[in-house]
């Protein structure tokens, strides 16, 4: 019973939010205040019960129903209560819900906040969101329907992947789809502009605050999908260039574009094409990476033919997208005035120039995720893109952008000239290069990928933090915005130092240890005491106990764990990690070997941690950001 | 029915939704009637029948009956038989095997205290019954959360009556195994595993719960001199 009421839920919110999408356009083309106003409340209606829906999804799992195949599939009795909650998104069709109900959440937010905006302006984003919805709703019903049922059910269903059990993963998908979900404001911004022809330094205001927050959400998402990569796939790595990672960087280049280059809209009316373009394609970037990792054809192209009508119908929806805003945009962005000259070397060329690199950047990602696809699909041959290639092409495409990120903030709009402008800088670099150069030095070894990223880091650090120095000298206040800009930039700059020293100096050892054995890696020393069982709800697990000693002194205890789930018989590494400020002591069980013997696999990763307290401050300076941007447009 | 009623409900919400804000724009707009008529009309007839036209179409109507069915059989069932087994001893009392097999319906449902008083009277009725000595001791160890004290005694004496009753041998290696002597909890299992049925899962779980036994017992004995960690002993739930 209650299932089949989540369906109807899902069935009327269908219609409403195409009702959203029809009387929203519709209403601001002939101008008609009630049906604008319709749409408004077809919104509200959407999201209560697309979150019905979801509910009834959750409540599903939580009471083991398993008439409802999804539950059977994704979930089973021995199953903590928790991830039984959470298995609700852990399947296609559970994933796509949670995507529809963030997408209806944004509406509303939308829909409330932005009352203030043009009523012509705020019935179209409305409407092209409800389109957007629809879209969702109609691919969940048709095609990825959450709510199938079993009769009769069968007793026990066949359990959640053992990969998704984890913390990390509770939070993983539902930030990075806010982040995704939330570049479909800007994008319904951006064609509502298009429309209507309107698009000014307003325009931009508005939109801005929302892509501020969608970005947030896109760096705290891949944040703890890179840790969450880092301690449970039982290796130490946190970045893959997989191309599921590369699906959700994609769409956060683009963003990063997009946030800057609103700002430039903002302040000085200028890029106002270029703006839009950005705006388009960061949320079809969010929608291509669904695309890439929700059909299955990352895995193999061939999963894509097992069941041909998903595939298709996000194809066909992405090309209608794609197609129609481009179209749009070819057709209309003639029409929008250029504006706000600016000079050769300015402040709006510098974050021009960021731009098109990140883009350039993103370009060379999105080949070396698609082209192998491409190659398998034509049967042209399997080949594939790791590492070496992103580490070759992406790195030194970003190493310009991170020097223009130290100057930029310094250079006045409009126009600056280089001759006043690089004096003001010059012991910011002096003391970036030097500091560079001499810390690889209290390492082991010196070596020149450390270098290059500490001093990039120092100068990001010293020519931010100088600047915000000087700027509030001279203003006596710094505004929010300034504080934001400020965090992430240094946040970034605390993320390259945690990558260069973790690439450069990370060291490992695979050893084969019986009860009783050492074996030593840097300055610590690691005794294993040996491994026993440990029964866990769904699963038995082999927990190993190592002591680790630093210089003769016991600091701790780490209990990694080899288990083996027992509907799926996967065997999972659970590693044990010492965090630390100054990097991470890192345990890992590999494979046991006659005699009470294991192998065992031991990392030390200085600084590892920077990683994720920098994109933490990254995302913290959006946050301030955007509050700043809000700030400033209750004020005026 | 009642499901029906529901998708009426959600349909009635949903107009509300959309012709709320339909009719508090009507004020403001007095001469364009049109505006917010037509609208309206067509929301109130296309909404139902859509949303009853796709979930007839999407769902799955027929489960409701089905399961209705299924369920009320298997309700009646375990219920009525239990209802049955309770009349009947409220006219023939005296039935050892009658208060045995409601005790242990009662314990399936969790109602200890009324699976204790059961038993309780089976083995007045049968005091040299093993079984019914071991399934009472175990009633009364579910109903104050322990095996120690009177349920391990009536264990005890189950022994000694049979050493071949499986609850009493399960029961005592697990009290055993709580009070970590393993190698006594491994003599009950051991020899509780030789009784059961291959390929069972009874059989399975005493077999999982002798290897882990096994493993304290080994490690008591290796004399690796170091401390372990300490590992709560899990108390088993029993396998029913």
């Amino acid at each position: 019973m209650i299932p089949e009421l989540g369906h109807v839920a899902l069935i009327i919110a269908l219609q409403l939010a195409l009702l959203q999408g029809i009387l929203g356009l519709v209403g601001a083309a002939c101008d008609k205040t009630a049906w604008m106003a319709m749409a408004r409340g077809a919104a509200g209606g959407q999201l209560l019960f697309v979150a019905i829906g979801f509910l009834v999804l959750v409540w599903s799992f939580m009471a083991n129903d398993f008439s409802v195949m999804n539950v059977a599939e994704h979930s089973s009795r021995r199953l903590p209560l928790e991830y039984r909650i959470t298995a609700a998104w852990g399947s296609h069709e559970g994933s796509f819900l949670l995507w529809t109900l963030l997408m209806s959440g944004w509406t509303v937010a939308v829909a409330i906040i932005g009352r203030k905006l043009p009523a012509d302006l705020h019935a179209r984003v409305i409407g092209i969101m409800g389109l957007l919805s629809f879209f969702f709703l109609a691919y969940l019903l048709f095609t990825s329907n959450p709510f199938m049922r079993l009769h009769p059910p069968p007793a026990d269903g066949s359990d959640l992947n053992p990969l998704l059990q984890d913390p990390g993963m509770i939070i993983h998908p539902p930030l990075l789809y806010m982040g995704y979900v939330g570049f479909s404001v800007a994008f319904a911004f951006a064609v509502a502009a298009l429309i209507s022809g309107r698009l000014d330094a307003a325009w931009a205001r508005w939109v801005r605050p929302w892509t501020l927050m969608a970005w947030v959400f896109l760096t705290l998402g891949i944040m703890v999908g890179s840790w969450w990569a880092y301690y449970e796939l039982g290796w130490g790595g946190w970045w893959f260039w997989d191309p599921s990672e590369n699906a959700s960087l994609m769409p956060w280049l683009a963003g990063t574009a997009l946030v800057h280059s609103l700002m430039v809209t903002e302040q000085r009316g200028a890029l106002r094409v270029w703006t839009v373009f950005l705006a388009l394609a960061a949320f079809a970037l969010s929608l291509l990476g669904t695309f890439l990792v929700r059909s299955g054809v990352l895995s193999s192209v061939h999963a894509f033919a097992l069941d041909p009508l998903r595939g298709l119908f996000i194809l066909v929806f992405l090309c209608i997208l794609i197609g129609a805003s481009l179209i749009l945009f070819a057709k209309r962005a003639g029409a929008v005035k250029v504006a706000g000259n600016f000079g050769m070397v300015s402040r709006e060329t510098a974050l021009l120039t960021g731009n098109v690199l990140l883009l350039a950047a993103l370009a060379t990602v999105l080949l070396g995720t698609l082209y192998p696809l491409i190659l398998d699909a034509f049967g042209l041959g399997k080949i594939s893109v790791g590492p070496p290639y992103f580490n070759a092409v992406f790195v030194p495409m970003m190493a310009p952008v991170l020097l223009l990120l130290g100057i930029a903030p310094w250079m006045r709009w409009g126009s600056e000239s280089l001759p006043e402008l690089l004096p003001r800088v010059r012991w910011q670099a002096v003391g970036a290069v030097l500091a560079g150069l001499a810390l690889p030095f209290a390492f082991a070894e010196w070596k020149w990928q450390a270098a290059l990223g500490l001093t990039l880091a120092a100068w990001i650090i010293f020519a931010t933090v100088s600047g915000l120095v000087a700027r509030r000298r001279s203003a006596g206040s710094l505004p929010l915005s300034a504080w934001g800009m400020g965090c992430a930039h240094v946040g970034l700059a605390v993320g390259i130092i945690g990558m260069g020293l973790v690439s450069g100096y990370e060291s490992e050892k695979t050893v084969a240890m019986q009860p009783g054995d050492s074996a030593g890696l840097g300055r610590y020393e690691f005794i294993f005491r040996g491994a026993e069982e440990v029964p866990g709800p769904n699963f038995s697990a082999m927990r190993g106990t190592v002591e680790l000693m630093k210089e003769g002194r016991a600091v701790a205890t780490l209990l990694p764990e080899k288990r083996i789930y027992a509907k799926s018989k996967m065997t999972m590494t659970e590693a044990a990690i010492r965090y630390g400020f100054a990097g991470d002591v890192y345990v890992a069980m590999g494979e046991p070997l006659p005699g009470g013997t294991w192998s065992m696999q031991l990392y030390l990763k200085p600084f590892v941690g920077w990683l994720w307290g920098g994109a933490l401050l990254m995302a913290l300076g959006g946050l301030l950001a955007a509050a700043g941007v809000r700030n400033k447009g209750a004020r005026e | 029915m009642s499901l029906w009623f529901g998708v009426g409900a959600f349909v009635v919400v949903a107009l509300v939704f959309l012709l709320v804000p339909l009719f508090r724009q009507k004020s403001a707009l007095a001469g364009r009637q049109g505006d917010v008529r037509w609208p309206a009309v067509g929301v109130l007839g296309v909404l139902p029948a859509l949303t009853v036209g796709l979930y007839i179409y999407l769902g799955a109507p027929a489960i409701l009956k089905e399961q209705a069915l299924t369920q009320a059989q298997s309700n009646y069932d375990v219920d009525g038989m239990v209802k049955a087994l309770e009349d009947k001893l409220k006219a023939t009392p005296n039935d050892p095997e009658g208060w045995y097999a409601l005790g242990r319906a009662y314990i399936a449902f969790t109602r200890y205290a009324d699976a204790e008083q059961a038993l309780s009277k089976a083995t007045t009725q049968a005091p040299q019954d093993a079984r019914i000595i071991a399934q009472y001791a175990e009633a009364m160890a579910l109903k104050q959360g322990s095996l120690d004290g009177r349920p391990l005694e009536l264990v005890q004496q189950a022994l000694e009556i049979s050493y071949e009753e499986t609850k009493a041998l399960e029961l005592a290696g697990l009290s055993a195994f709580q009070k970590e002597n393993w190698a006594e909890a491994l003599h009950y299992w051991r020899r509780l595993l030789k009784l059961l049925p291959k390929e069972t899962e009874h059989h399975e779980a005493i077999a999982q719960a002798v290897q882990m036994a096994e493993r304290k017992l080994d490690l008591r004995l290796g004399g690796t001199g170091m401390p372990m960690p300490a590992v709560p002993a899990e108390p088993r739930k029993a396998p029913h």
